[in-house]
């Protein structure tokens, strides 16, 4: 049986594992965060605590998923806000956390309207015995524009906020950054600079997922009514990676420590966020959909990644893709692969010539006897969109050609990394 | 389609088999796990394969089941984790077995090496008979760190698994593999030596800490009609010698009688129809309503071709013309076959081995006998008489000796 260590250290405090809850209805309570503990968690982000004026008033209800072709859950819309427990609960519950269990790791997560709640709060969940603080500067869908992403959309904000919780604690603290901005770097440098040892990102995803076509509103709908609301799970992985992968190369920002959140829900997912440059991961969506047992493939299967790369610490892979990718500019774009089609494999249905024709360069042809495609290298221009298409792996990548006038050579292009999908 | 005796059916592919893990409903306190006799955990498995922890899924099997490449293929799932399966309630159960094999293919393709032998704990184990049972237990011992020798009267090791089950459903190349893993985790084998004949009873008990008849019931059932007829065979010795020669027998008949309504009767008939019998028919005792043959197998059989007729006993035979009567209406047959295959059950001989059975089993329930050091597991022990159930058996037992031997010294 597969035994790794998938111990690492991040803001000087050691995880026995990468894995968190992010703040969210997942962490809610003691006996939620008990029992992810209990099933395997490094780590928990309680749900986010608000100041005791701030008074949480949910809607009902507050959820909804975006489908694809019988797939449930692609993608997740929350409406929900802040911690609904009173302050002093959640308080005792860190504390009751941390009691009766000493090695996991419990953060809280905090979000004030002015400089003297982050202030107090930080003070508060210190005193109560948490490992560190994450700042809440990004629900986008608090109900006062004193909290939440628009907060952390402005650079200036952060940097005072960040500045009171470090005066109000000593405790190691990351600032969870939005997604709703075109540039996250400003934001992030904004939040070192007041103070923060790390950044925890994404929050969700302004968004309105699906429509009630006959009431003609978004969902979910509360008396008839909807809002714009915050988008996560599997469908928001890309742009999660992407933001992590720019603040890694962003001037000064290079070593910056991460908690990568978005989309989260396998081995794999959390090998990506890794490589991107994250140190821990926490996760939401995906517990809610099937339980803290998810851990336990995240877990184990990072483990034999570990023993297939040869890797011993975690942290040696930390960030190790972050060098391989390139603003588009710098691309390699002297050569273009041919797809080759294994007759062999194909079982005839066609798709790679519908796509190629409707959506690419009328490059495959089709025999109608044999249902059979094959490529007419005179019109391909390597894109392999049907590569992607085909249903049973029948097109991969083949030939490679330098475009006619440009240098390098063909040995030079490196064969085996040209490879579309897992 | 190819469709003889060496040809297995084709499993899964990386996107079929996500696509049929994508069915499951990863049920809570999920029945599958608990309907499997062997607790080889399917819902924690097929979890493992939906988040593509395919290594994380085999880690499961393996541990659980030193045979789980052998079951994937030949449990009665309908009986077990699949009749349980919670999907049936949308449509089909899932199809565990399938994603089982699947897992476990890869392991062997990946070569991965999961079975951990414990630190010797300089106790010695015997145990009589290498078919699933013994092989279970002696897994489960070395784990616990016992030093383990198998005693296996015939020339391959597996009992049923070699002997038995056709190709076509368990290739032996799968059943070489799985115990290929199980000797090199440190299980000595000793072949051609039968326990009663090479070697005593005695001997084994002087010589051993403990003792486990994992004998099986290695022997056919005949009826004392058939005594000296030349056209007739039982229906293991049909099928072991088909299963040695890998298909390649020389006296495939142009059509054949089986007389039996059992499982073995069903492997028989196919097994004929494989290797390119014209007419085959099976000759069933039960009426189908009362049959005895699992669904998968009866399906099977009547795919292959076989004529299946139900409720008829033999009544007479007179050289290859066997005559037969309805139990219970007023009908008659007679058959003329080049081959007559008599598949009317196996029974156990324990005659040297000092322990009695009735009914292919002992009559106690659980594996202690009188002898405090002897036991008994596999298809001679109370239970169901499949291969999962002697997995089963062969953790139990392993247990039962741990608890007897060194009870007090582990917590
Ligand atoms: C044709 C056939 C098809 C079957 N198909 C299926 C199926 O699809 N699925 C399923 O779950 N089950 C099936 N079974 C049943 C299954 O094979 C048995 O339940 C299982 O093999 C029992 O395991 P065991 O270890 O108790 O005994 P066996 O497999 O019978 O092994 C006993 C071993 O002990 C050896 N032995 C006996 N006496 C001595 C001695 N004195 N000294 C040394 N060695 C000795 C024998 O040679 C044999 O190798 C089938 C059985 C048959 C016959
Ligand atoms: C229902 C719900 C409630 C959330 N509440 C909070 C919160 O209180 N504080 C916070 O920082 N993030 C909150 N989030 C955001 C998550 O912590 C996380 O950043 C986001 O969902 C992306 O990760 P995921 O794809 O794993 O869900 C919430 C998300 C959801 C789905
Ligand atoms: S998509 Fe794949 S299977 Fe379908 S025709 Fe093209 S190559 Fe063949
Ligand atoms: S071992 Fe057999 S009964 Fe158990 S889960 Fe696997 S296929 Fe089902
Ligand atoms: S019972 Fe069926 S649906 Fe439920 S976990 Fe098991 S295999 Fe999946």
């Amino acid at each position: 049986m597969i035994k790794k260590d998938l111990g690492i250290d991040f803001l000087g405090v050691h995880f026995e594992n990468p894995f968190c809850l992010s703040s969210s209805p997942v962490g809610n309570c003691y006996e939620m965060c008990a029992k992810a503990f209990d099933e395997g968690w490094g780590g928990v982000v309680f749900k986010t605590i608000g100041p005791e004026h701030f008074k949480v008033d949910e809607v009902s209800p507050r959820f909804d998923e975006l489908t694809k072709e019988g797939t449930p859950f692609v993608g997740f819309k929350n409406m929900e806000q802040i911690a609904e427990h009173s302050l002093q609960e959640n308080l005792d519950d860190l504390a009751h956390l941390k009691r009766d269990y000493p090695t996991k790791i419990v953060i809280a997560s905090i979000m004030g309207t002015n400089e003297e709640d982050w202030v107090e709060l930080a003070k508060l969940v210190t005193d109560a015995g948490a490992d560190m603080i994450e700042m809440n500067l990004s629900c986008p869908q608090m109900t006062s524009h004193e909290m939440g992403s628009d907060v952390g959309t402005n650079p200036e904000l952060v940097k005072k906020y960040c500045e009171a919780v470090k005066r109000g604690s000593d405790l190691p603290m990351m600032a969870k950054m939005t997604p709703n901005i075109t540039d996250m770097v400003p934001a992030a440098k904004a939040a070192m600079a007041g103070g923060a040892d790390g950044i925890a990102t994404i929050n969700t995803v302004k968004s309105i997922s699906n429509l009630d076509l006959d009431k003609k509103v978004a969902l979910p709908i509360v008396n008839g009514k909807s809002s714009i609301s915050g988008f996560s799970g599997k469908a928001v992985k890309p742009i999660a990676l992407r933001f992590i992968q720019q603040l890694r190369v962003a001037a000064g920002l290079e070593q910056l420590p991460i908690s990568g959140i978005g989309g989260i829900e396998t081995w794999e997912d959390a090998v990506e966020f890794i490589l991107l440059g994250s140190t821990t991961l926490q996760v939401t969506t995906a517990v809610m959909q099937y339980g803290y047992r998810i851990v336990e493939d995240m877990k184990n299967g990072l483990m034999h990644y570990m023993d297939e790369q040869g890797v011993d610490h975690l942290s040696d892979l930390v960030g190790l893709a972050n060098k391989n990718i390139l603003p588009a500019e710098d691309l390699d774009r002297d050569y273009k692969v041919y797809p080759k089609i294994d007759w062999d494999k194909c079982i005839g249905c066609g798709r790679c010539f519908v796509s190629c024709f409707d959506g690419a360069h009328q490059a495959i042809t089709w025999d109608e006897k044999t249902r059979r495609p094959s490529v007419d290298y005179s019109k391909c221009v390597g894109c392999q969109l049907c590569n992607l298409v085909c249903p049973v792996g029948a097109i991969s990548t083949g030939k490679i050609e330098m475009k006619p006038g440009r240098e390098g050579k063909i040995e030079d292009v490196d064969i085996e990394s040209v490879r579309l999908t897992h | 389609m190819t469709n003889n005796y060496t040809h297995e059916k084709s499993g899964y592919t990386m996107t079929t088999v996500a696509e049929e893990a994508a069915r499951c409903l990863l049920c809570h306190d999920a029945p599958c796990s608990k309907a499997c006799p062997a607790n080889t955990d399917p819902a924690k498995f097929i979890r493992s394969v939906r988040f593509r922890n395919i290594k994380g899924a085999a880690d499961t099997i393996r541990t659980n089941n030193a045979l789980g490449a052998i079951c994937a293929r030949v449990c009665p799932t309908e009986k077990y984790c699949e009749l349980a399966c919670s999907r049936s309630g949308i449509d089909t159960p899932i199809d565990i077995g399938g994603i089982q094999r699947y897992v476990t293919d890869f392991e062997q393709q990946a070569k991965m090496d999961i079975l951990e032998k414990g630190p010797a704990n300089g106790l010695k184990i015997a145990i009589v008979g290498s078919g699933p049972a013994g092989l279970q237990s002696a897994t489960t011992l070395l784990e616990k760190g016992y030093a383990v020798d198998i005693f296996e009267k015939n020339t391959k090791p597996g009992g049923y698994l070699t002997y038995g089950i056709p190709e076509y459903r368990l290739p032996q190349d799968i059943v070489d593999y799985e115990i290929k893993r199980i000797t090199n985790l440190g299980a000595n084998l000793h072949l051609n030596t039968a326990i009663g004949e090479d070697i005593t009873m005695d001997q084994l008990k002087a010589d051993y800490d403990s003792v486990i008849l994992a004998v099986g019931a290695s022997e056919a059932k005949m009826l004392p009609m058939f005594d000296g007829n030349a056209y007739t065979e039982s229906a293991v010795d049909f099928l072991a010698r088909v299963k040695d020669a890998q298909g390649q027998i020389s006296d495939v008949p142009e059509n054949a009688v089986v007389i039996g309504g059992g499982d073995v009767a069903m492997d028989v008939a196919t097994t004929l129809k494989r290797l390119g019998t014209k007419n085959v028919t099976d000759m069933a005792y039960e009426e189908f309503d009362e049959f005895r043959a699992s669904k998968k197998e009866l399906a099977g059989t009547r795919e292959a071709g076989v004529t299946l007729v139900d409720g008829y006993v033999p009544t007479a035979i007179d050289g290859n013309e066997v005559t037969f009567k309805h139990r219970n209406i007023d009908a008659e047959m007679t058959i003329k076959a080049d081959k007559i295959i008599l598949a009317i059950g196996q029974q156990v001989n324990t005659d040297k081995l000092g322990i009695t059975t009735e009914h292919g089993e002992v009559s106690f329930i659980g594996y202690r006998t009188d002898d405090p050091k002897v036991y008994v597991t596999g298809d001679i022990a109370h239970g169901d008489k499949t291969v999962v159930w002697a997995v089963r058996k062969g953790k139990e037992v392993a247990e039962e000796i741990d608890n007897a031997l060194m009870g007090g010294n582990r917590k």
